[in-house]
């Protein structure tokens, strides 16, 4: 199971993209620019619900994940009581339990390294991350794409409060469709092998056909179970 | 509207599941089947997670501008174009096939 040293010391600190991994600076910065927008849009989407401002900073910094407080926003504003709203919120953001999941394994032997490290599994991070062959590697990707997104996200969120006004409809700007695209760059190059393909074009099935008629949340928790084609490659 | 227990009771809710998700996988005890899947389980997720942001809007199916865009996306980075092209491109597209919708 490769390497569990935990030997990173010279990227303690890191502020870089790590050497001889196969993030790219590119990727980096595009990851935090599209983080720093996103956080401008969610800001703007809570202030409009009539969220307070300081309840948007806690909320980016505590709950990391934008699905679940825009699934809870968007439950509220359609009539939903707050039970069912965090309800939603906790069922959209199971993916990020499976994502850390996916990373799980790779990550450093120490639970209390493994709880600090699931607090940022967010799915750029984690699909980037798990590309590396050493397990080191793995873990040093991860850390420098965690402070990529997490931090411009942060940002992002306050800025989005200041000035939200000023910016208008983010969707006139197709801000909207940022996120899927990156998502797209991060996944393209990993469709190498037929079952990579088939798994995806499944996902994309699944999570498609249960949209309409299952909870937010439930497509794409259904949809992880394509993984499980994997199952004949291992020997 | 989001209010103070509402982002602790989400704050909880959510590091939960990702600190199960982190510990409850033991890599000593993973065989090569179990291994295999779970190393695609973020190609899954991605790619669920593009289909819904493209073609659905609050759960309901729905077909606007994102797709123009996403297809952009699609077709720069088959070409490996660098990732801060295909996502500037992509909003870039949606944001003149909306104006021009």
């Amino acid at each position: 199971m490769g390497d569990t040293d935990g030997s990173v010391g010279h990227d303690r600190f890191v502020r870089h993209v790590p050497a001889d991994t196969q993030l790219t600076r590119g990727e980096a910065w595009t990851i935090g620019f599209t983080y720093f927008t996103l956080a401008i849009t969610v800001s703007i989407v809570h202030s409009t619900a009539g969220t307070e401002p300081w309840v948007i900073v806690v909320a980016t910094l505590m709950v990391n994940s934008a699905t679940a407080t825009l699934a809870y926003a968007a439950v509220t504003s359609a009539g939903g009581g707050t039970v069912a709203g965090v309800a939603s919120g906790w069922l959209v953001s199971t993916r990020f339990g499976l994502m850390a999941a996916a990373l799980g394994p790779r990550l450093w032997p120490s639970r209390w390294k493994r709880a600090i490290a699931a607090f940022g599994a967010f799915d750029p991070n984690v699909a980037l991350a798990v590309r590396e062959q050493r397990d080191t590697d793995v873990r040093r990707v991860y850390v420098s794409v965690t402070l990529w997104l997490v931090l411009p996200w942060w940002v992002g969120a306050m800025l989005g409060i200041l000035v939200g006004e000023q910016i208008g409809d983010p969707q006139r700007l197709g801000l909207d469709a940022m996120f899927p695209a990156m998502f797209v760059a991060i996944l393209w190059p990993q469709l190498k092998t037929k079952t990579a393909l088939t798994v995806g074009l499944l996902a994309v099935i699944v999570a498609l056909a249960l949209v309409e008629p299952s909870p937010g949340g439930l497509p794409v928790l259904l949809a992880a179970l394509a993984a499980l084609l994997a199952v004949k490659d291992a020997r | 509207m989001l209010t103070w227990g509402v982002v602790v009771a989400l704050a909880i809710g959510v590091y939960c599941q990702r600190l199960v998700g982190a510990i409850a996988l033991d890599p000593a005890r993973l065989g090569a089947r179990a291994q295999a899947v779970v190393n695609h389980i973020p190609i899954a997720i991605l790619s669920a997670v593009i289909a819904l942001q493209t073609l659905s809007s609050n759960g309901e199916l729905t077909g606007d501008a994102r797709i123009f865009g996403i297809g952009t996306a699609v077709l720069l980075a088959s070409r490996k174009a660098p990732m801060f092209v295909t996502v500037v491109a992509a909003a870039a597209v949606t944001a003149i096939v909306r104006t021009l919708a």
